[in-house]
This record gives C-alpha cells, sequence and structure tokens, in this order.
C-alpha cells in the first residue's frame, strides 16, 4: 500500500544551534570536570609550572562552557514561555489532555510500540516533561559550580567589581545547607549530577533512535533538518 | 519549625564572607578612640592575677622591639590599621584583667596542648598564660569540691564578665549521660548551659566544641554536637581547627579586650580576619596546582620537588582558614609545609567529609541511607550501568517484537 507522508517542521534553526552548542559543550564539560575532580592525566611538558597552566587551561575551558550554558540556558528559560513556534511550557501544564497524552507515550514506549495513540506530529508532553528535567539538571549544575566558583572570591572583590560575588553568594549560597551543609557536599552533589546528566544523555539518545527506527517518521532528523515526515 | 524560619531568612540575609579591609578613616578614628577610653578603663582596674606581661617577656628573653613586631603583625591580623599598634600592645598587657573560665568537654584537650606544648613559649603562648584563666579542669590543681567551689565563686565574682572557653563537643544521646563532670554528676550539657549564663561571650576552640568534630563523625554513637547547638542566646565565636591556632585565640581575645565586642562573624559564627581566607589561595605550592603537576604517592619526585598535594586528598579548595598565612607554632610551619595535604580541620564535618585523604572523586562516602560506601564515580557508573541495562533489554525486545509488527502488517 502507497503511503503519502507530509514533511512537519518541528525545530527552529535557534533551537537546532542551541542543541549542538549544548551537545558540544557537555562532553567538553565531562572532559575538563573529571578533570578538575581528579586530574587523570600527567602534564607531560617539560617546562616550569609557572608555564603550564593544565589544570588552569581545564578550569578556564570550564568556565566558558559553564557560560555558553548559562546563556542558552536563559534563551531557552525564554523560549519555554515566549518561543513563537511552540512554547514548551504549555505541555507541562498537568491538564487532562498533557497527562493522558504522556500516559499514551510512555505506553508506546513500554509495549515496544505495540500501541500508539497520540498525535506524533508535533511535540508531546513525554518528551517536553524528560527535556525540562534535563533543563532543571543544568540549572542546578549551574547554581552548584557557581557555588564553587565563589570559593575562590573570598576575597570579596573581582576584577568586575564586588557585585559580582555578592550576587554569586545571594544566589548560591542556600545549596550548601540544601545538599548537607558543608562546602564538600556542594562538591558531591556537582559530581553526582554529572552523572544523572549523563545516564540522561543516554536515554536521550537511545530514544531518539529507537522512535526513528519504529515510529518510521525520520525522528533523528527534527535536530539537524529541523523537520520531520508523518503519514498524512 | 520557628528554627528553621530563622535558618532560611539567615540564608538569604547572611553576609558573604567578605572581608572588608578598609571602613574608611572615619570609622577607625572612632574606633580608636572608644578603645583607648576602653583601655583606660581597664588600666584602673585591679589586675585579677599577679603576672606581670613585661616582666613574663623578659624572663622568657624576648625584648621589646621583638613585642613590638608581634603587636604589628597582630594589627594586621585583625585587620586593623598601624595606627591601632600601640593600643594592641597595650590590651595584650592587660590581658590579666579578662576573666577567661574554660570548659573541657568531650574532646582530646588537644586545644589546651596546643596551648601549652608549644616548643619554648613565643609571644601568643604568652599572652595566654596571664590571662586571668579563673577555672580551667585540666590545667587546675584543685579537684572535686574545691573545683566546684571555685567554678562557683569564678562565676558570681565576675558575673556577666567573663569569656567562657569551651573546648570539645556536647553529647546529646542517652540524655547527656556520655560525659559528666564533677562530684554531682552533672551532663556535659548542663554544665555548659550553667556556665555560660552569666558569660559576657562564648568563644568555642577546635572543632569539636564548633561543630562536634571527631566526636560527632559518622556514626556519631554519643549524638555530638557543637556549642553553637546548644547555647543560642549568647554571643558565639567559633575558632574551627585541629587544634584551634593559638594565634587566633589570642586574637579574638585581644579584639575582645581591645573593643568590648566580638569580632565581625561569617555564617559559621567564624571571625573573619581568620576564617576569611581559602586555605588554597595563599598555598605555597599554588602554582603547582594551576600547572597540573600533582604528587601522585608518597615520597615520589613530585613529592620531593614540592607539587601539589590535590590528588593525595588535598582539601585546600575547600577549606577557609588563615593556617596557609600565619601557620602554627609561631609561623613555623603548617600541614602542606610539611608534604601532607589539608584535611579541611576548619570546616564542619570534617572528619566525615574531608579528612579521608584522597581527591573527592576517589573517596568511598556513605550514601543517605547509610548503607552503602562507594565513590561517587563508582556510584556514577552504576546508575549508567543500570540505564544501559534497561535500554539494551529495551531495544532486545523492540528488534523481537518489530519482526512480529512486520510478520503481522500482511494482515492489514
Amino acid at each position: 500500500m502507497e503511503r503519502s507522508y507530509k514533511q512537519v517542521k518541528r525545530m527552529t534553526p535557534a533551537m537546532r544551534i542551541i542543541h549542538w552548542v549544548n551537545a558540544i559543550c557537555m562532553i567538553g564539560a565531562i572532559a575538563t570536570g573529571l578533570y578538575i575532580g581528579h586530574p587523570y592525566y600527567q602534564t607531560l611538558i617539560a617546562d616550569g609550572a609557572v608555564d603550564k597552566y593544565v589544570m588552569a587551561w581545564n578550569r578556564y575551558g570550564h568556565f566558558i562552557i559553564a557560560i555558553i550554558f548559562d546563556v542558552t540556558s536563559v534563551i531557552i528559560a525564554y523560549l519555554y514561555f515566549f518561543s513563537r513556534f511552540e512554547k514548551p511550557y504549555k505541555k507541562l501544564i498537568p491538564n487532562a489532555q498533557n497527562i493522558s497524552e504522556f500516559k499514551a507515550v510512555l505506553i508506546n514506549l513500554l509495549t515496544l510500540n505495540r500501541k500508539k495513540e497520540f498525535d506524533s506530529s508535533h511535540a508531546d508532553s513525554f518528551n517536553t516533561v524528560y527535556f525540562t528535567i534535563f533543563h532543571i539538571l543544568l540549572i542546578w549544575m549551574l547554581l552548584t559550580g557557581l557555588q564553587m566558583y565563589v570559593h575562590g572570591l573570598g576575597s570579596g572583590i573581582s576584577s568586575i567589581g564586588a557585585w559580582w560575588p555578592w550576587m554569586l553568594h545571594l544566589v548560591t549560597d542556600w545549596t550548601i545547607p540544601v545538599t548537607g551543609g558543608t562546602l564538600m557536599d556542594v562538591r558531591i552533589a556537582h559530581h553526582i549530577t554529572m552523572w544523572l546528566i549523563v545516564c540522561w544523555v543516554v536515554f536521550h539518545i537511545y530514544y531518539q533512535i529507537w522512535r526513528t527506527i519504529f515510529w518510521k517518521e525520520g525522528d533523528i532528523s527534527i535536530v539537524i533538518s529541523g523537520t520531520k515526515f508523518v503519514k498524512e | 519549625m520557628s528554627d528553621r524560619v530563622e535558618a532560611v531568612k539567615k540564608l538569604f540575609t547572611s553576609k558573604s564572607s567578605r572581608v572588608e579591609t578598609n571602613k574608611g578613616d572615619t570609622y577607625y578614628q572612632d574606633l580608636f578612640e572608644k578603645c583607648e577610653a576602653r583601655l583606660n578603663e581597664m588600666r584602673a582596674q585591679t589586675p585579677a592575677n599577679k603576672l606581670d606581661f613585661t616582666d613574663l617577656l623578659e624572663e622568657n628573653g624576648i625584648d621589646r622591639r621583638e613585642f613590638m613586631k608581634w603587636a604589628s603583625a597582630t594589627t594586621a591580623m585583625l585587620m586593623l590599621p598601624p595606627m591601632f599598634t600601640p593600643l594592641v600592645a597595650d590590651a595584650a598587657v592587660m590581658m590579666n584583667r579578662a576573666p577567661v573560665i574554660w570548659l573541657e568537654l568531650q574532646d582530646c584537650a588537644g586545644n589546651s596542648e596546643a596551648l601549652l606544648r608549644a616548643d619554648g613559649p613565643k609571644i601568643d603562648e604568652i599572652v595566654l598564660d596571664i590571662i586571668s584563666l579563673e577555672f580551667h579542669e585540666t590545667l587546675q590543681a584543685a579537684s572535686g569540691h574545691q573545683a566546684e567551689k571555685q567554678l562557683e565563686e569564678a562565676m558570681e565574682h565576675f558575673k556577666g564578665k567573663y569569656l567562657l572557653f569551651v573546648e570539645g563537643a556536647i553529647p546529646m544521646g542517652m540524655d547527656g549521660q556520655y560525659g559528666t563532670i564533677g562530684i554531682k554528676g552533672e551532663t556535659f550539657h548542663d554544665h555548659l548551659v550553667r556556665c555560660a549564663e552569666n558569660a559576657a561571650a562564648v568563644i568555642a576552640v577546635g572543632s569539636c566544641a564548633t561543630f562536634g568534630g571527631i566526636p560527632a563523625a559518622a556514626p556519631n554513637p554519643t549524638g555530638a554536637v557543637g556549642v553553637m547547638d546548644v547555647i543560642k542566646n549568647k554571643p558565639l565565636i567559633n575558632i574551627p581547627a585541629c587544634p584551634a591556632n593559638p594565634a587566633n585565640m589570642v586574637g579574638v581575645i585581644l579584639h575582645y579586650v581591645l573593643t568590648g565586642q566580638v569580632p565581625e562573624l561569617d555564617s559559621l559564627l567564624r571571625p573573619k580576619f581568620a576564617f576569611g581566607y581559602r586555605i588554597h589561595d595563599n598555598c605555597e605550592r599554588r602554582a603547582h596546582f594551576d600547572a597540573g603537576e600533582y604528587v601522585e604517592e608518597w615520597g615520589d619526585t613530585g613529592a620531593q620537588n614540592n607539587f601539589c598535594l590535590y590528588k593525595m586528598g588535598c582539601k585546600g579548595p575547600m577549606t577557609f582558614n588563615n593556617c596557609s598565612i600565619v601557620r602554627y607554632n609561631e609561623a613555623v610551619n603548617w600541614p602542606i609545609g610539611v608534604g601532607r595535604g589539608c584535611i579541611g580541620c576548619s570546616e564542619p564535618d570534617f572528619w566525615d567529609k574531608y579528612a579521608y585523604e584522597r581527591p573527592m572523586a576517589d573517596a568511598k562516602i556513605k550514601a543517605p541511607t547509610g548503607g552503602v560506601e562507594k565513590t561517587v564515580d563508582e556510584f556514577g557508573l552504576g546508575m549508567l550501568t543500570a540505564a544501559g541495562i534497561g535500554i539494551a533489554i529495551h531495544a532486545a525486545a523492540s528488534a523481537v517484537a518489530g519482526k512480529r509488527e512486520n510478520s503481522g502488517e500482511s494482515h492489514e
């Protein structure tokens, strides 16, 4: 039987750029972050300590990546509510429609695609919730990370002014009692959250490939071309 | 509940560990006049003991010049401008007018040892020698009823004026019966509360008294807590570290004698002049940290060349203390100087969370449930493996189910 497909737009160019920026940043953040937590290679540079900044470069890279994440997070938070394309927050409201859609997508996954009783032409509630978990984990990483960063500004001054450490303390000091009361707990939380994010990424990649194979709608293309195909 | 509300309020209003090193000329002029008036007032009082500071200095072979050098260094440590140096010197001489009651609770007496067992009495120790120590369980000759009486008298005589130094944690388990003192079998808790009632200020010395320290380490069989968890309605100063640095104790007493006030404190009630610095930022091996040059094992080439001890578990990057600046035993040396890492002894829960002598990523850490001990990476890899197994099962099942669906499609 001949089937006709129609092409539907799912991601704007901005969303795709942010996705790949995040993906690359993630790899960089994990590589540098693991080094900061436990320097896993030695500096094989025959130079004095003043010339080679192996840990310093790793930390610098980690901070720059954190700043890029800051920027994309702010943009994504904005798009959640004000995107002219799709406003993801609408899929997060726990109304009857979203809950039933969430369940339907989950059942589709658990029944190995035997049941598919929802419209897969637009972003579904299940995936939106899953992405939101990621963004919350990322915000948690930013807050705990900035808390560790501000330890280095103990003098209360910085090259851009005293407001910067002051603001970081105001915004992130609460992570200390929340994680367990000591500066070390913030580090442990930051490190464990990294593993949670790695697990998140693994399932995310698997799920997108799985959908592409079993739904036969070319879902994997969304993040590259911005479109997929659904049966007419 | 109200405790929690308070804690949340504090969370968002507490000042950062920012150290304000210059508060402006008018502030210091004002403070100078206040301190001068206070010292004059004290000079008129009769000393509480007959020890004379200048005599003691002479006996120990310390000349005036050396003493003035110490006074200006201490002035700098207290973050006061140089014009305060003569006042600090005066205050040191008048330390025998500061009544101190010293309590010894659940601990190893390491802080008393730190005061007493210095190789030769240096100025810090001499200052602590001449404070009017009215009661000190470990040091005093009196015992039993006599000791009790002495404590009663001191508390009565210096009511509202004495500084209460507390060394050691307070066991709260079993109604405090893990630690009792004196002929009446008074629990440490009741003892502390009774002595704190009429104190001008309470100063918790050492990690046990401040945050529970080693007695409070997991599994904390005695339910040990710090002084700040017991005494709520008094000015309280924490001087953590294991042992607390005598320089910081002298700093706090001097500050009190000089100004009549407690010094500026951070959110953990530690004086900012001592705990406003991160060890890492003033460490002599910091260049090796940034360069990525680490001691890999004890005694290796790196260790012989004073490389960074981060991979041996140094906790300098998350520990706030001034020991990388003032060091111990009159600036002779400090942990990293002798080639071993910092164990974070001035931070809360240091024994469980800092002192495992390897980087945090490699340390076996108790899960909140208490049972398993795993490193963060083992735990993370475990989660990842579980996710991987789940995905593999789902993928295999999907592949099989997908084939069935394909064969069924022809029936459509």
